[in-house]
């Protein structure tokens, strides 16, 4: 029997070689050819805006806290009308792992991932990106979602109008 | 099987009976009185609960905390805050029906919740959040409407949000109940209680921030602090507040190289879970933009390491060519203890002479007599809380000692009797007896008494827990050794009559208690025209001690002037050598507080210039260095040690403190956070007397109190206290103004002893007649709170320019 065994493991590995020498090939020759990656392809992070054209993230630090790697920093502000927003905001791709988890934790769906894994280079610096390289003007996926019109605080609605909203109370109504 | 220790057993002399109770099947003894919630606490076990809180108690309003009781005459479904504990009683926390009435609760306050946690500060150290995810509650059912509020202005330091409300009441029974204060409170009915002013407006009480910290919700914020940071984000440690002598304990906050916020710590025994809005947002002087930062040689800056060069061999050569007197250093009661020992160790070393640990010759004095006194009759400030009897002399408590002012509102609440004197129209939040006396009238009563004093003294012999407060900057040496008769001749076998010293600096105590109690004052020495090298060490006799003039004129005689500190004051801004040293919060070290407690600070954040003064532009700098900008500032303590070429760890130096000083003998088992032991009792007691001066006809006594705020050095180097500060006034009795033909809001000019001011005059009918009352700020800084007995000449100032 181990007579046997011993001419089929021979022979096998060469019969899978014959057989796929024909195939047509799938690697590509990269970087003359371009890969077709997923559409869920978890790659280089964006911040995209909300339906009406503003900034989605409100520098909540959340996905900060949940990057395992420590690799996004910020400092929220706040604008005139309430707004709470990124003064700035910092990923550092040469330590980004792209596990997405700042996605999942983010509360806002402002900060997404992108097909674009090209994000090699020799200047580590250029890889660190502030807010401008990362704020692009589209709403990614969910393109409905505007945090600011779900939580009632009074930004993109006055207060008491968002939808579900009953108007503010009157503390010195004494009506039953 | 656990023992609770009976905390306030003190309060009564019955013998506490210790039911036992087993609750999820553990089993306790707790002091009777206490209730099933704070059991379990001490068990571990953790019920829910929002209205209930430490030093608030429990209103029952929450209806988060349910337990099932299954023994008794009633057994069933019960509020743990509100159920005492019984002999035998069994609970279970974790049961069907409790558990899922918490879930119901949990899903009924998020009713109206408005689900903006990402944009709430609270986020991240949120009890709701907690309670929430631990009631279980997940998925909203309810379909209707979300009840909304429109929030007000309630100031600078206090952000309101009212739609995370949950109704617990717990700000209403602070601000009101717990700090006195009278604008803030609940309106409204049903489903419309609403939590604020009755119109827009700054917070009043001097206690507001506080609100920040007991909201279990984002409802109140600090709004010095909006959208700094997360919590998780947060560099914090335990520490102390370093505005007052009373060291609270207080838990700052810092990130990206600032001091962003200050959280009340807590500390049964000295604040509970309380610090005033002084010692909350005074906090700016860490990261002042003046704050100096680099060593420097006459004009030239230079590293830490040419500096100590540098002082070392001038300080050798003075004392080769002119002997020991000829270098003088000068410590602080703004300066950790281990500082100040350092400068006794480093004199040591030289050879030269012992220092000067504070500026202020008679601050000091007086502490001294606190400090060894005192030293077996000093209360805590939870013994004033617990007293029925408190006399204050000389002392303006929401001035000089925010904290204590709240200690006697609770008292008072327990119907205990407060009676002040002082010249001063002292405000407090609770109601007590005050009487103006002068100066020189309360040495009088304190040292013959009379009528008045026979009478205090019988209130004293008949009280049960009778606790003196005595104002060391107004009363002085004298005025505290007369106290210390009165405080011996009411205590009796059972009882002694405590004291409560106020003192003006964090470590005046420990200043005190290091230094012998027989030697020369700063001013003696210099004016002596001996000393050729001066190094002060966290302090500036300009801003910190009177004479002013005396001590600038006697620096023509120095011929180096070394300052080490991290403030930018004058002295800093002249020396000729400078070494910038480390604020408490970039430290860790040790203060001795009023009641002669050590309390321990560690260190906070590292030294350096915040990110967002380092930036360019819109984001932090992309340069990427491993110096620090502007992190070359050391410990003082660290300076002193690399200057004798003896570094230690700080529980090494603890250790030979502790030997040197058998006072100090608890020192090394202190821990930041904890509450603190007090030192030993003195064995020796200085004794000085200073006589009262005479009063030349025509005059006023001079009364400098300190300002509110912006007095101590810290807060007058903290931006955001800047809405809180008053503009200087010279205050009289309404009598004394109409018979110096004086009207509210003209100008007079006094003339002190400390040098002439033109000021505001204003009446203040509540105070001393024949007294004129000025307040210590960054106004009139040559007027020192502290510095004895003087009187003035106040005339006319004539019309404004
Ligand atoms: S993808 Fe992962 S590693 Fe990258 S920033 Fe997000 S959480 Fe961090
Ligand atoms: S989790 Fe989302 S909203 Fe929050 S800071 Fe990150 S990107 Fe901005
Ligand atoms: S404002 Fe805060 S502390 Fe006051 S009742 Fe509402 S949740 Fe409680
Ligand atoms: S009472 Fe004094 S020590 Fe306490 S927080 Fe206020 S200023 Fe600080
Ligand atoms: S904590 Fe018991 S009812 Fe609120």
């Amino acid at each position: 029997m181990h007579v046997v065994r011993g001419i089929r493991g021979t022979l096998q590995p060469f019969w899978v070689t014959l057989r796929n020498m024909f195939r047509k090939p799938v690697t590509v020759q990269y970087p003359e050819e371009k890969q077709q990656l997923p559409e869920r392809y978890r790659a280089r992070l964006i911040l995209t805006r909300d339906p009406d054209g503003a900034e989605r993230c409100v520098a909540c630090h959340l996905c900060s806290a949940a990057c395992p790697v420590d690799c996004i920093s910020m400092q929220a502000v706040e604008a005139e009308d309430g707004r709470r927003y990124a003064a700035w905001f910092r990923i550092n791709f040469t330590r980004c792992i792209f596990c997405g988890l700042c996605t999942e934790a983010c509360p806002t769906l402002a900060i997404q991932v992108t097909a674009d894994f090209e994000l090699a280079g020799r200047d580590l610096l250029k890889l660190v990106y502030e807010k401008e390289d990362l704020l692009v003007d589209h709403c990614g996926t969910n393109s409905n979602y505007n945090f600011y019109r779900q939580s009632g605080i009074g930004v993109s609605a006055p207060r008491g109008r968002n939808p579900g909203e009953a108007p503010p109370a009157d503390v010195k109504d004494l009506m039953p | 099987m656990i023992t609770l220790t009976a905390d306030i057993v003190r309060s009564t002399n019955k013998k506490l009976t210790m039911p036992t109770l087993t609750i999820d099947n553990q089993t306790i003894t707790v002091p009777e009185g206490k209730t099933i919630l704070e059991a379990a606490e001490a068990l571990g076990i953790v019920v829910p609960h929002f209205c209930y809180h430490k030093d608030l108690g429990a209103v029952g309003s929450c209806r988060m905390c349910a337990v099932t009781v299954h023994t008794g005459p009633m057994p069933g479904l019960k509020m743990a805050c509100l159920i005492p504990v019984e002999e035998g009683m069994v609970v279970t926390t974790g049961d069907d029906a409790s558990a899922t009435f918490r879930e119901r609760v949990g899903e009924w306050l998020m009713l109206n919740h408005p689900h903006d946690c990402p944009v709430c500060d609270e986020g991240g150290e949120c009890q709701l959040q907690e309670m929430t995810i631990s009631s279980g509650h997940g998925i909203r059912r309810y379909k209707g409407d979300k009840g909304t509020y429109t929030n007000q202005d309630l100031g600078p330091y206090v952000a309101q949000e009212m739609n995370r409300c949950i109704q617990c009441y717990r700000c209403a029974r602070t601000y009101k109940d717990y700090c006195g204060g009278r604008d803030f409170g609940v309106m409204g009915s049903r489903n419309r209680v609403f939590f604020g002013r009755f119109k827009d407006g700054m917070l009043e009480s001097d206690f507001s921030g506080n609100l920040v910290d007991v909201c279990p919700t984002g409802v109140f914020t600090d709004r010095t602090f909006r959208f700094k940071s997360r919590s998780w984000d947060l560099e914090q440690a335990d520490s102390v507040c370093p505005h007052c002598a009373v060291g609270c304990a207080t838990i700052p906050g810092g990130r990206l190289r600032e001091l962003q916020r200050v959280c009340s710590g807590d500390n049964p025994q000295v604040n509970a879970s309380f610090i005033c809005d002084r010692g909350r947002f005074g906090s700016g002087y860490a990261s002042h933009p003046e704050r100096p930062r680099q060593a420097r040689h006459k004009d030239q800056n230079i590293s830490v390491e040419d500096a100590l060069t540098l002082l070392e061999s001038q300080i050798r050569t003075a004392v080769q060519q002119h002997g020991p007197e000829a270098v003088l250093l000068l410590g602080s009661d703004r300066a950790s203890l281990e500082t100040n020992w350092l400068l006794q160790r480093t004199a040591k070393h030289f050879g030269c002479r012992v220092p000067v640990l504070n500026a202020h010759a008679r601050r000091h004095q007086t502490a001294q007599i606190a400090a060894f006194d005192f030293s077996d009759r000093l209360a805590s400030l939870e013994d004033v809380r617990n007293s029925d009897l408190v006399l204050v002399f000389g002392v303006d408590p929401l001035a000089e000692a925010p904290l204590l002012a709240l200690a006697l509102r609770q008292m008072v609440r327990k119907q205990g009797r407060v009676l002040l004197y002082d010249p001063r129209p002292v405000e407090l939040p609770c109601e007590f007896d005050h009487q103006a006396f002068s100066p020189a009238g309360l040495q009088e009563l304190l040292e013959n008494g009379g009528v008045e004093g026979r009478h205090l003294r019988d209130l004293l012999g008949q009280a049960q827990r009778p606790v003196i407060v005595a104002g060391a900057d107004l009363l002085g040496p004298l005025g505290l050794q007369s106290l210390h008769a009165w405080a011996s001749g009411a205590s009796n076998a059972e009882r002694s009559c405590q004291v409560y010293p106020v003192l003006a600096g964090a470590n005046s105590f420990g200043t005190a208690l290091l230094s012998l109690p027989e030697q020369d004052d700063l001013l003696t020495r210099l004016e002596s025209g001996k000393v050729k090298a001066l190094i002060c060490v966290e302090t500036d006799p300009l801003l910190e001690a009177p004479h002013g003039e005396r001590f600038s004129a006697a620096l023509a005689q120095v011929d180096n002037l070394v300052v080490m500190d991290y403030l930018p004051t004058p002295l800093s801004t002249n020396a000729g050598l400078f070494i910038p040293t480390c604020p408490p919060v970039e430290d860790s070290g040790t203060f001795i507080n009023n009641e002669g407690r050590l309390r321990r600070f560690r260190q906070v954040i590292k030294p350096g210039l915040s990110l967002a003064r380092t930036g360019a532009g819109e984001h932090p700098s992309r340069e990427f260095t491993l110096i620090t900008p502007g992190g070359d500032p050391l410990p003082a303590a660290l300076v002193l040690q690399r200057l004798i070429r003896q570094e230690q760890e700080l529980s090494e130096l603890h250790r030979h403190l502790a030997e040197d000083q058998p006072r100090l003998k608890e020192l090394p088992t202190i821990t930041p956070g904890a509450p603190g032991k007090r030192v030993k009792p003195a064995v020796t007691r200085p004794q000085k007397t200073d006589k009262l001066p005479e009063q030349p006809a025509g005059t006023f006594q001079l009364v400098v109190s300190p300002a509110r705020y912006g007095s101590d050095l810290f807060s007058r180097f903290a931006a955001k206290l800047a809405p809180r500060l008053t503009s200087t006034r010279l205050y009289l009795h309404p009598d004394d103004l109409f018979e110096r033909g004086l009207k509210d809001g003209e100008k007079a000019v006094v003339e002190t002893d400390f040098g002439s001011f033109r000021l505001t005059v204003a009446s203040r009918p509540g105070m001393a007649a024949g007294c004129a009352l000025v307040e210590n700020n960054g106004d009139c800084p040559q007027l020192i709170p502290g510095a004895g007995l003087s009187y003035c000449h106040i005339a006319p100032g004539g019309a404004d320019e």
